[in-house]
């Protein structure tokens, strides 16, 4: 390791710079994965299994971040891990202090890491407070934790050349009692580790470090039943296998530790002397002796190894990282140039439709292939962008909880679907009005618990963030059991501010009106919320993505905000129907139905309106030529074929002319050189050139409720 | 080209302008507003908008509106024929193609030979005419193309709320 220090430092920064984005990759992930499992916790019925799992999330970061000589983060994560492993044995009983302290000492860690990474070399801030209450509580009444190490004492003495350790041949499997040797260190403190890995891995046995002769040798006398060969191999993630010696402690061996010399000419000296060579006795054991201090130079592959994978204790082998990161610019242009092969492929069908088919039978197979490889190709290519909403959902406990206790609420949380996937540019953008949507939750909306308690409510309110797809969106509400949105003081409110309201307003144009900038209900500005800043601000941020917000409240019972957005993706399945000379694309995920429609099967209703039944329900009908005022030159008579098309819940028809086929579609923005159209979501190149509307299917249906 | 003024007024230095026939009249555009000239191509319409604007077309790839000018400027006819022509003009970096009779030459013109406008009672809302310049015995009348293209009659950028 200390090899390996030197390498990365002499002149192979390029590795360098790589192994640290590695590290502080890691080390985020590591940081995410401990606040959640801290915050999953259940204090009193925690099990193994998950203290473990936290445990092993602050070694890998103190290990990483000792190899890389980041030593406050290796510090500060060191006295995490003092306590998680004091609470791991059952020494100590968590306690909520324990968490907040230790999601505290996360944050700094990140903090500290940050610092690092940004090369920032101002004066760091100060943990000293973050770990004295963490050695307090990991001292917790019992005795402080061996964990500790006490730094090697001094004494000079000439390097003993390791011995091999007499033969453990008839290996017994009950635990051996060994006395380990290490040396000679460049730095006696790399060897800590040795005692977490006892500590971290199940059945290996115990490890207890005995006073050494020399200030680079550190001498351990572990009971194990592990091999000698294992041992070395664990090892090697702290020091090189040459480094190492292992003997077998019996009553007749003399401790080295007594002796200047090393026993001279090692009487017994058969195979696992350094774990090399058990099982092979006839190897000559002189030699391999001898040669081993001089090897120690020669450690660089396994230096180099524990560089890569910083202190990756063994016992916590995640399966192989089935991922790699790329620069979101590199999908994106993936995405871009599958657009334009999806544009070509539906030009090339389009042209082919004229050919006969006989005669050009195997160019028409290979169409219909390069059809099927486009689709699947650019299905593939969507899905890498595509990230669970759970990524978005994360971040939420955490806040609230701090929120929560600050504001002395009891709340609890609740996320459903998390596995809906949403395009990771709608995620980044769609977390801060949720955010906000969540403060505003947990903040005027749950009450305080004794208020709940008169109220005939649980005292522990219940915050429900869930997300689903709905036909061509996504929708994500926020729901709270708190106290709800009241009329009375939103219409005064908004008397106050001088907006024109009445007492008629229905209740969602009075929900509405929260949106209006600078509006709040709250009493108290309070430094979460109140400040009447947040509503408009989500509002907007939605509308920007083309989404809308629907705020649903009864007073005393809750409120529930949801978010409907489009999956606005570059590229859609879209289905073209002709209205007169027009083409006009519909997104497939909104059609339903169509069907041909019978003249008596439309019925007219008082001003003009037109319902179609289609098997017992009720439906308007739109007639795009209508919507769309699609001149009609020939005189024709207008389509009689019907799209049902279904959006925000309800359904409704559509009257065109034909049905000219399903295709995927590039979608493009109008408003880039134009604008907005109503009832138009964008347009598309069709395979001949011409552009085409992509219908709006919300605002069609939204058209036919008024 | 420091001399763009991008408020329209009259510019000290000659300047470059293209020039177009609507019907009778030829009017002259800067130059450095024009990306390129093409021929027309039936565009989709687009419902509810204005009569000037034609549609959109598909321009490589992307999506941009066509204006008829002979129609916003009330010419008497407006023909769809081989000589029909469309500027495509990058303002601001929003694209938009303008449909004309003819495009004639490109020429430059000193400051002496602009005139100011006077006040004229059109269908142009007067700030776009910047001047009239004359060349012999031609008149040019002078546009603010982008100062036209934006404003709010002409309805191709969305009213701010």
């Amino acid at each position: 390791m200390t090899e390996g220090h030197q390498e990365s430092g002499g002149g192979d920064s390029f590795d360098l710079s790589q192994f640290y984005q590695i590290f502080f990759e890691e080390a985020g992930e590591n940081l995410d994965l401990m606040e959640q499992m801290l915050l999953n916790l259940n204090l009193e019925t925690a099990d193994d299994e998950e203290l473990n799992g936290i445990f092993r999330c602050a070694h890998s970061v103190k290990g990483g971040a000792a190899t890389f000589g980041f030593a406050d983060v290796a510090e500060l994560t060191h006295q995490m891990e003092s306590l998680l492993d004091r609470l791991r044995r059952h020494e100590l009983q968590p306690n909520p202090m324990m968490v907040d302290v230790l999601l505290e000492s996360a944050d700094a860690s990140r903090v500290l890491l940050a610092r690092h990474q940004t090369g920032d070399t101002s004066a760091p801030p100060s943990n000293a407070d973050l770990v004295r209450r963490i050695s307090e509580l990991a001292a917790g009444g019992t005795p402080a934790p061996a964990a500790v190490p006490a730094p090697a004492p001094v004494v000079a003495a000439p390097a003993p050349a390791p011995v091999a350790a007499p033969a453990p041949v008839a290996a017994a499997p009950g635990a051996r009692q060994l006395e380990i040797r290490m040396g000679p260190l460049e730095r006696p403190d790399q060897v800590d580790g040795i005692k977490d890995l006892f500590r971290d891995i199940v059945g290996l046995g115990s490890v207890t470090e005995v006073a050494s002769d020399r200030a680079d040798t550190r001498v351990f006398h572990a009971s194990t039943s592990s091999s000698n060969d294992d041992l070395l191999d664990l090892f090697a993630f702290h020091v090189s296998r040459e480094q190492v010696n292992i003997r077998e402690m019996s009553a007749a061996a003399t401790s080295w530790t007594d002796r200047d010399d090393p026993p001279p000419g090692a009487p017994v000296a058969p195979a696992p002397g350094f774990g090399f060579f058990e099982g092979a006795p006839g190897v000559p054991t002189g030699a391999a002796s001898s040669a081993a201090p001089v090897e120690v130079t020669e450690v660089r592959p396994a230096a180099k190894a524990s560089v890569a994978k910083p202190a990756a204790s063994p016992v916590a082998a995640q399966p192989e990282a089935a991922t790699i990161r790329v620069a979101i610019s590199k999908v994106d242009q993936l995405i871009n140039l599958v657009g334009e092969l999806v544009i070509t492929q539906a030009m090339l069908a389009q042209n082919s439709q004229a050919l006969d088919p006989a005669a050009n039978q195997q160019l028409m197979a290979g169409l219909a292939d390069l059809d099927r490889n486009t689709r699947d190709l650019q299905e593939s290519v969507m899905s890498i962008r595509m990230i669970p909403m759970s990524i978005v959902f994360s971040r939420f406990p955490r806040m609230l909880r701090d929120l929560a206790s600050k504001l002395g609420k009891k709340v609890e949380f609740v996320t459903q679907g998390e596995a809906t996937e949403l395009d990771k540019g709608l995620v980044e953008k769609i977390t801060d009005p949720l955010t906000h949507l969540v403060r505003n939750s947990c903040d005027h909306g749950i009450e305080m618990p004794a208020d709940r308690v008169a109220a005939g409510k649980p005292e522990t309110g219940t915050i429900t963030l869930s997300a689903a797809h709905q036909g061509g969106s996504i929708v994500i509400e926020v729901r709270d059991d708190g106290r709800g949105l009241s009329r009375e003081k939103i219409l005064n409110k908004a008397r106050e501010r001088g907006l024109d309201v009445s007492d008629q307003m229905s209740d969602g144009d009075v929900w509405q009106l929260i949106f209006a900038p600078g509006f709040s209900t709250a009493e108290v500005v309070t430094d979460v919320s109140g400040r009447g800043v947040g509503m408009d601000v989500v509002k907007k941020n939605i509308a920007a993505l083309n989404g809308t917000v629907e705020i649903d409240s009864s007073e005393g019972y809750g409120m529930r905000v949801s978010v409907r957005l489009p999956l606005t993706l570059a590229i859609m399945d879209g289905m073209s129907v002709g209205v007169g000379d027009e083409v006009y694309i519909l997104p497939l995920s909104s059609v339903v139905e169509s069907f041909q429609v019978k003249d008596d099967a439309v019925n007219t209703v008082a001003q003009g309106s037109r319902l179609v039944k289609v098997r017992d329900e009720y439906m308007p009908v739109i007639e795009l030529e209508k919507v769309f005022q699609v001149p009609r030159y020939d005189g024709g008579k207008s389509g009689d074929i019907m799209v049902v098309v279904e959006a925000e819940g309800s359904r409704v028809a559509l009257l065109v002319d034909e049905l000219l086929g399903q295709q995927q579609v590039v979608v493009k923005n109008l408003e880039t050189n134009y604008r907005k159209v109503p009832n138009v979501s964008g347009a598309t190149i069709l395979g001949d050139g011409k552009v085409a509307l992509i219908l709006d299917t919300s605002t069609l249906v939204r058209r036919s409720r008024h | 080209m420091s001399e763009t003024d991008e408020s329209g007024t009259l510019a000290a230095g000659p300047r470059e302008y293209l020039t177009f026939r609507l019907d009778q009249e030829e009017y002259g555009i800067d130059i450095l507003k024009v990306q390129e000239i093409r021929g027309y191509e039936k565009p989709t319409r687009i419902a509810n908008a204005p009569e000037f604007i034609k549609g959109v077309v598909n321009l490589r790839g992307t999506i941009v509106p066509i204006i008829d000018m002979r129609l916003k400027f009330n010419c008497a006819k407006a023909e769809y024929n081989s000589f029909t022509v469309v500027i495509i003009l990058n303002l601001r970096n929003r694209i938009v193609g303008i449909v004309v009779d003819s495009v004639s030459d490109v020429m430059e013109l000193a400051p002496e030979n602009l005139k100011a406008a006077p006040d004229i009672d059109s269908s142009i809302e007067s700030s776009a005419v910047v001047g009239l310049g004359s060349v012999g015995d031609r008149m040019l009348i002078l546009l603010d193309i982008e100062k036209l293209m934006t404003s709010v009659d002409m309805g191709l950028v969305s009213v701010e709320a």
